[in-house]
C-alpha cells in the first residue's frame, strides 16, 4: 500500500491521524454543513440576516414540512425515480453491449463508432435542445417520462460506453481466448465471461449515471412541463421562485434533493471503488 | 414593424373614468359547456412564484370545477424556467392556458402564430370598457391575443419608520435627490439599495432617467430602434445617473445581489430607498411590510410624468386542445372578484377598472399615483427587441458599476441596434 | 451499422471454417452494438449535426430559417464577448487542472486502513453527488458580501472580504473554485481506485531500494497511476470546456458578461436573444475546440493499448 500504512501498534498515531483527517473533512464539507445548518433555521432569523449566529429559534421541522406541503415535492420525487431508475438500467444494458463489442472486436468503422460515442458525450448539451425537442415531438413522447428516459439513456450511453469499453478492454485476454477455444459464441462469451466480470464496473457506473441523471435540470425544463412528469430538480427551481431568499427552506429542499444520490452512493460505495479500480488501473 | 396599437400611450384618466361606470361582471351563461361528452379538463401553466397567489389560483380552479364540472390541471413552472420552457411547449405540447408578458414579448409569439386570437372572448365578456386602459398591451393589429393581468408601477420605495426616524423626506426634484443622498449617507444608510445580478433592475433605472429627461415619445422611439444610442439627448440621462453613482448613492457591489437580496437590505433598514415595483414587498419582512410605501422617481426636466407600468398577461396558445373550455375558464378567472383574489398577494394592480377596492394600501397608493401619470411604457426588456434588450441589460449593469465605460457601452449598444433593426 | 461492409473479427483471430460460426461472429456483435449506437446516433449525433446546420442560418428558434452561410461565424470572430468567453474557458481549463493533484493529495491522505477511515473517506466523496445547481447556490451564498461565510472569516481578521462575484477580474476564479469542489472529489475517487490497484511487488521493491515519501511517489507510484492521471486530466479538461450550470446559477455570466463561458454565451444568445443560429455557431466552435481534446484522448487510448500489446 502507498502511503505506507500506519502500523496497527501505533495506536496514538492512528487516533491522531483520524482526528487530522476529520478536521480536514470539516473544512472540505463546510459549504455543505452550512446548508444543512441553514435548513434548521427559522424564517425570522433568516429574514433578519442572522445566517451564521446562534439561532433564536429552530425551524427544522417547519422547513422540511413546507418543502413537502407547499409544493408537490413528493410527486416530483416519485417522477425522478420513475425517470432515473429505468434510464440507469437502460444505460447499463446498452453500454455493456457496446463496450464489449468495441473492446473485443475489430471491424471497419469501429474506431469511428467509438469516436462518435466519445465526441457526442462531450457535446455542450444545451445546443441540441431544439432538435431533441422536435425529435421527442415526432416520437409523440414530449412531456412524458419517456422523453427524459430516452434522452438520458442516449446521452449517458456515450460516457458509459467509454467507461465499459475501457473496463472490458482491460480484462485478461486469456479468458476470451479460453472461451473461444471452447467454441463459445459471442453471446455465450458475453453471458459467461463478460457479465460476471463487469459487475463491479456496473456498480460504479450505476452510481455515476444515477447522480448525473438525478441532478439534471436543463432537460427537465426543456422536455417536460406537467407536474405529473416533472423531476425533483425542476421542483427545486420552482421552490427557488416561491421562497425567494428564504434560505432556510431552499436549503432544506436542497438537502432533500441530495438525499437519494447520497444514499445510493453509501449503499453501493464498496462496488464504487473496486469497480473503478479494475477499469482505471490497467490500461 | 411595430403597430402603434400595441403600444398605445395609456391614459390613467380613462382608467378611472371607466372605473366609475364600472360594468357588472359578466356571467358564464353564454359560454356554458354543452352537455355532450367532451374532454372535461384543461391544463394551465402558471409561472407565478408567489405561494399565496398560487393558492388563490388553485382555489379559483376549484370553484370553477364546482360550478362547471371542468377539471383545471395547474402546472407550476418557475418564473425563469418558464422563459425557456414556453418556447418549447407553445410549439410542442401546448397547454390550454399559459401566463406570459404583454407588449413586445407577447408580440414575438403572436407574430409566429403561437397565441390564439381571443377578441371574441373580450367582446363576449364586454371587457373592452373595463380594460380600456390596459387592452392596448395585448392588442396586435386590432385583435386581442391575451388578457392583461397584474400591473406593476415603478417607483422609489422606502420604509416610513426609517424615514421618520432619520428625519428624511422622499425627494421630488433633482436637487432634493442630491440632498437626500447626502443626508441618508450621514445617517449611515445606503441612499438607494440596488441589486443588478438579474440585470434588469439597472435597466429600470435607465428607464426612469430617460422618461424624466427625454419623455415618453423619445423613450419609445429609442425602444423601437428608431433612435441612436449615441444620440446627444441621452448624454444628460447618463450624466445624471453618473452623478448619483459617483456620489455613492447606490449599494456597493450591486452586481453581487439579486433584487430580493437588495430588497432585504432595505428591509433590514440599512438602506433608505429602492427603485422597483410593488412586488418588492415580497422581500420585506412581515413586521415592516405595513411601513413600506413609495414615491415617484423625482422630477428632472420640466416635462410631464411618465412611468414604467408593466403588465403581465394570460394567453390561450394557438395549439391548445380545448380552446372553448379555456375561454370558459378565463371568463371565470377574469371575474373582478376572482382576479382580485389572485392579484392581491402579488401586490400588483388589477387591469380592470371595475376591480373591487383593494385592502392593500400599496395597491391603492399606486392606483392613486397613476392618476397623475400622463403616459406609460412597460419596461426596458419588454419594450424593446429581446435581442437588443439582452445587450442593453448587460450594458446598463456595466454602466451602474463602471460609469467610466459609458462611451464603449453605448457604442456596443448602437452596433447591436443597427444589426437588429437593420438601421 | 446494418450495412457493415466487412466482417468484424475477434481481435485474437477468428475461426474461418465454420460458416454459421462465421456469420455468428459478426452478426451477434452487430446486434449487440446496434441498440446503443442507434439511440445515441439518432438522439445525440443527429441532433448535433442539425445544430451545425442551424449554425449556417439566421433563426429565432420558431419561425423559418434564413441561410446566411458563414455569416454567424464571421460575426462571432468579431464579437468581443466571444473572446471574453473564450478567455474564461481557458481560465477554467488552467484552474481546473488543480483538481487532479488535489484529488490525489486527498486520496493519499485517506488511503489508510484505520477504523472509521472508510466512513470519513465516503464523506469526502459527497460533493461529487450534489447537483451542480445546489453547489452553485451554496457558493453564491458563501461569497455574498456582508453575510456570507467568506465575509465572516475576513471580518474575524479585521478585513473586508472582496465582493468576488462583482469583481470582473476575480469573478471567474470564484466560480471555478466552486466548480472545482465536486471536480476534486471526482479526481480523488479515480485516484483512490488507482491506489487500490497498485502493485505491492513494485512498492515493496521500491522500499527495499530505500525509496520513500516523495521519491516513492514520483518514481514508483505515479508511473503506475499514469492511466488514472490521464483519465482525470481528460475528464477535467472536458468539464472545464463544458461548464455551464454553475455559471448559470452563480452569475449568469455577469457582471456584464465578464464571467461568461462559451457554453453559457451560446445559451444566452439562443434563449434570451432568440438567436439560435448564432448560438449554434458558438456551439460549433466550442465543439471544434473539444474535438482537439477528444482526438488526443482517443489517440492516447489506442496508443496505450498498442503499447500494452
Amino acid at each position: 500500500m502507498y502511503p505506507r500504512p500506519i502500523p496497527q501498534t501505533a495506536r496514538a498515531a492512528r487516533a491522531l491521524y483520524v482526528a487530522l483527517v476529520a478536521a480536514i473533512l470539516v473544512v472540505w464539507l463546510a459549504p455543505l454543513l452550512a446548508i444543512i445548518l441553514t435548513s434548521l433555521r427559522a424564517t425570522n432569523d433568516v429574514a433578519s440576516g442572522n445566517l451564521w449566529g446562534w439561532p433564536t429559534e429552530f425551524g427544522a421541522v417547519d422547513n422540511y414540512e413546507r418543502v413537502f406541503t407547499q409544493s408537490p415535492m413528493a410527486r416530483f420525487f416519485l417522477n425522478s425515480l420513475m425517470i432515473t431508475i429505468p434510464a440507469v438500467i437502460g444505460v447499463l444494458v446498452l453500454s455493456t453491449l457496446t463496450g464489449f463489442v468495441l473492446a473485443k472486436y475489430r471491424f471497419p468503422g469501429g474506431r469511428a463508432v467509438f469516436a462518435m460515442f466519445i465526441g457526442g458525450n462531450f457535446l455542450p448539451a444545451q445546443i441540441i435542445m431544439i432538435p431533441v425537442r422536435n425529435l421527442m415531438l415526432t416520437l409523440g413522447i414530449y412531456d412524458t417520462h419517456w422523453a427524459l428516459i430516452i434522452f438520458h439513456v442516449a446521452f449517458q450511453t456515450g460516457f458509459a460506453t467509454l467507461f465499459m469499453r475501457n473496463f472490458i478492454a482491460a480484462l485478461p485476454g486469456e479468458l476470451f481466448e479460453a472461451a473461444r477455444a471452447e467454441g463459445a459464441s459471442p453471446f455465450q462469451t458475453l453471458r459467461h465471461v463478460v457479465i460476471p466480470l463487469v459487475r463491479p464496473a456496473l456498480g460504479a457506473l450505476a452510481i455515476l449515471i444515477f447522480t448525473f441523471i438525478w441532478n439534471d435540470y436543463f432537460w427537465a425544463v426543456v422536455l417536460v412541463v406537467n407536474d405529473t412528469v416533472k423531476p425533483v430538480t425542476a421542483g427545486l427551481a420552482n421552490l427557488r421562485g416561491e421562497f425567494v431568499s428564504q434560505w432556510n427552506i431552499l436549503s432544506a429542499a436542497t438537502v432533500v434533493v441530495a438525499v437519494p444520490p447520497v444514499v445510493m452512493f453509501f449503499l453501493m460505495q464498496r462496488h464504487f471503488i473496486s469497480g473503478l479500480t479494475a477499469g482505471a488501473v490497467k490500461g | 414593424m411595430k403597430s402603434e396599437s400595441s403600444r398605445a400611450i395609456l391614459s390613467r384618466r380613462t382608467l378611472l373614468k371607466a372605473g366609475a361606470g364600472g360594468l357588472a361582471a359578466s356571467t358564464l351563461g353564454g359560454l356554458a359547456a354543452p352537455a355532450i361528452a367532451q374532454p372535461k379538463s384543461i391544463t394551465v401553466i402558471n409561472d407565478q412564484g408567489n405561494a399565496n397567489a398560487v393558492a388563490a389560483f388553485a382555489k379559483i380552479a376549484q370553484d370553477f370545477k364546482a360550478q362547471t364540472g371542468i377539471d383545471v390541471v395547474i402546472n407550476n413552472v418557475a418564473h425563469e424556467a418558464n422563459k425557456t420552457a414556453i418556447r418549447n411547449y407553445l410549439v410542442a405540447g401546448a397547454p390550454d392556458i399559459c401566463f406570459w408578458f404583454s407588449g413586445n414579448r407577447m408580440k414575438a409569439f403572436v407574430k409566429r402564430g403561437l397565441f390564439d386570437d381571443i377578441s371574441d372572448l373580450i367582446q363576449h365578456e364586454n371587457l373592452s370598457s373595463p380594460l380600456a386602459v390596459t387592452i392596448g398591451s395585448v392588442t396586435v393589429d386590432g385583435k386581442q391575443y391575451g388578457l392583461p393581468m397584474g400591473g406593476t408601477l415603478w417607483g422609489n420605495f422606502y420604509l416610513k419608520d426609517v424615514f421618520e426616524k432619520n428625519n428624511l423626506t422622499p425627494p421630488t426634484t433633482w436637487d432634493e435627490t442630491l440632498a437626500y443622498v447626502e443626508k441618508a449617507k450621514s445617517a449611515g444608510l445606503t441612499p438607494f439599495a440596488l441589486g443588478t445580478k438579474e440585470l434588469w433592475p439597472a435597466a429600470g433605472l435607465f428607464d426612469e432617467f430617460n422618461l424624466r429627461i427625454n419623455g415618453l415619445e423619445k423613450h419609445l422611439a429609442l425602444m423601437d430602434g428608431k433612435m441612436s444610442y449615441l444620440d446627444p439627448s441621452l448624454t444628460a440621462v447618463f450624466d445624471h445617473w453618473e452623478q448619483l453613482i459617483k456620489g455613492g448613492a447606490f449599494l456597493d457591489n450591486a452586481t453581487s445581489y439579486g433584487w430580493q437580496e437588495a430588497g432585504a437590505v432595505l428591509g433590514q433598514k440599512k438602506a433608505g430607498m429602492m427603485n422597483l415595483g410593488n412586488f418588492l414587498s415580497y422581500a420585506i419582512p412581515d413586521a415592516s411590510k405595513s411601513s413600506l410605501t413609495f414615491a415617484p422617481f423625482p422630477k428632472i426636466a420640466d416635462i410631464g410624468r411618465f412611468e414604467d407600468f408593466s403588465v403581465d398577461s394570460v394567453h390561450i396558445p394557438a395549439n391548445a386542445k380545448n380552446k372553448d373550455l379555456a375561454r370558459q375558464f378565463l371568463a371565470f378567472f377574469y371575474k373582478p372578484e376572482n382576479l382580485a383574489a389572485y392579484l392581491q398577494p402579488t401586490g400588483n394592480i388589477s387591469p380592470r377598472s371595475d376591480a373591487p377596492p383593494s385592502d392593500d394600501p400599496l395597491i391603492n397608493q399606486a392606483l392613486e399615483s397613476l392618476k397623475s401619470v400622463q403616459g406609460t411604457s412597460q419596461y426596458y426588456d419588454r419594450d424593446t427587441d429581446p435581442d437588443l434588450a439582452q445587450v442593453g441589460l448587460n450594458g446598463f449593469q456595466e454602466f451602474a458599476a463602471k460609469p467610466e465605460r459609458r462611451q464603449q457601452i453605448l457604442e456596443s449598444l448602437e452596433a447591436a441596434r443597427k444589426r437588429i433593426f437593420k438601421a | 451499422m446494418g450495412s457493415m461492409p466487412a466482417l468484424p473479427t475477434l481481435i485474437e483471430g477468428a475461426d474461418m471454417h465454420d460458416h454459421w460460426r462465421r456469420h455468428r461472429e459478426w452478426l451477434s456483435p452487430t446486434l449487440f452494438i446496434l441498440p446503443g449506437a442507434a439511440i445515441f446516433g439518432v438522439v445525440i449525433i443527429w441532433s448535433a449535426l442539425q445544430s451545425v446546420w442551424i449554425s449556417l442560418h439566421d433563426w429565432d428558434g420558431m419561425g423559418p430559417m434564413t441561410w446566411v452561410g458563414l455569416g454567424n461565424f464571421e460575426e462571432l470572430f468579431r464579437d468581443d464577448n466571444f473572446y471574453t468567453s473564450l478567455k474564461n474557458n481557458l481560465i477554467w481549463l488552467v484552474v481546473f487542472m488543480l483538481a487532479p493533484p488535489i484529488g490525489l493529495a486527498i486520496a493519499l491522505l485517506v488511503n489508510q486502513q484505520i477504523a472509521g477511515m472508510r466512513f470519513l473517506k465516503s464523506l469526502f466523496f459527497v460533493p461529487l453527488v450534489l447537483a451542480s445547481v445546489a453547489v452553485g447556490v451554496v457558493f453564491t451564498w458563501l461569497y455574498t458580501p456582508g453575510i456570507g461565510l467568506l465575509a465572516i472569516i475576513f471580518s474575524a481578521f479585521g478585513a473586508t472580504a472582496p465582493a468576488l462575484l462583482s469583481d470582473e477580474r476575480l469573478v471567474t476564479f470564484a466560480v471555478v473554485v466552486a466548480a472545482l469542489w465536486p471536480q476534486i472529489a471526482f479526481c480523488m475517487v479515480l485516484y483512490l481506485a488507482g491506489l487500490n490497484g497498485l502493485s505491492e511487488d513494485l512498492i515493496g521493491a521500491g522500499r527495499v531500494d530505500g525509496a520513500r515519501g516523495w521519491r516513492m511517489l514520483r518514481h514508483v507510484v505515479l508511473p503506475q497511476l499514469s492511466q488514472v492521471t490521464f483519465i482525470a486530466i481528460a475528464v477535467t479538461a472536458i468539464g472545464a470546456l463544458r461548464s455551464f450550470d454553475i455559471v448559470s446559477v452563480m452569475t449568469q455570466g455577469g457582471p456584464f458578461g465578464s464571467s461568461s463561458v462559451l457554453a453559457y454565451m451560446m445559451y444566452e444568445q439562443s434563449i434570451f436573444s432568440y438567436r439560435f443560429g448564432y448560438g449554434a455557431a458558438i456551439a460549433t466552435v466550442l465543439f471544434a475546440i473539444m474535438a482537439v481534446f477528444i482526438a488526443w484522448y482517443l489517440q492516447s487510448i489506442y496508443k496505450a493499448e498498442r503499447g500494452n500489446g
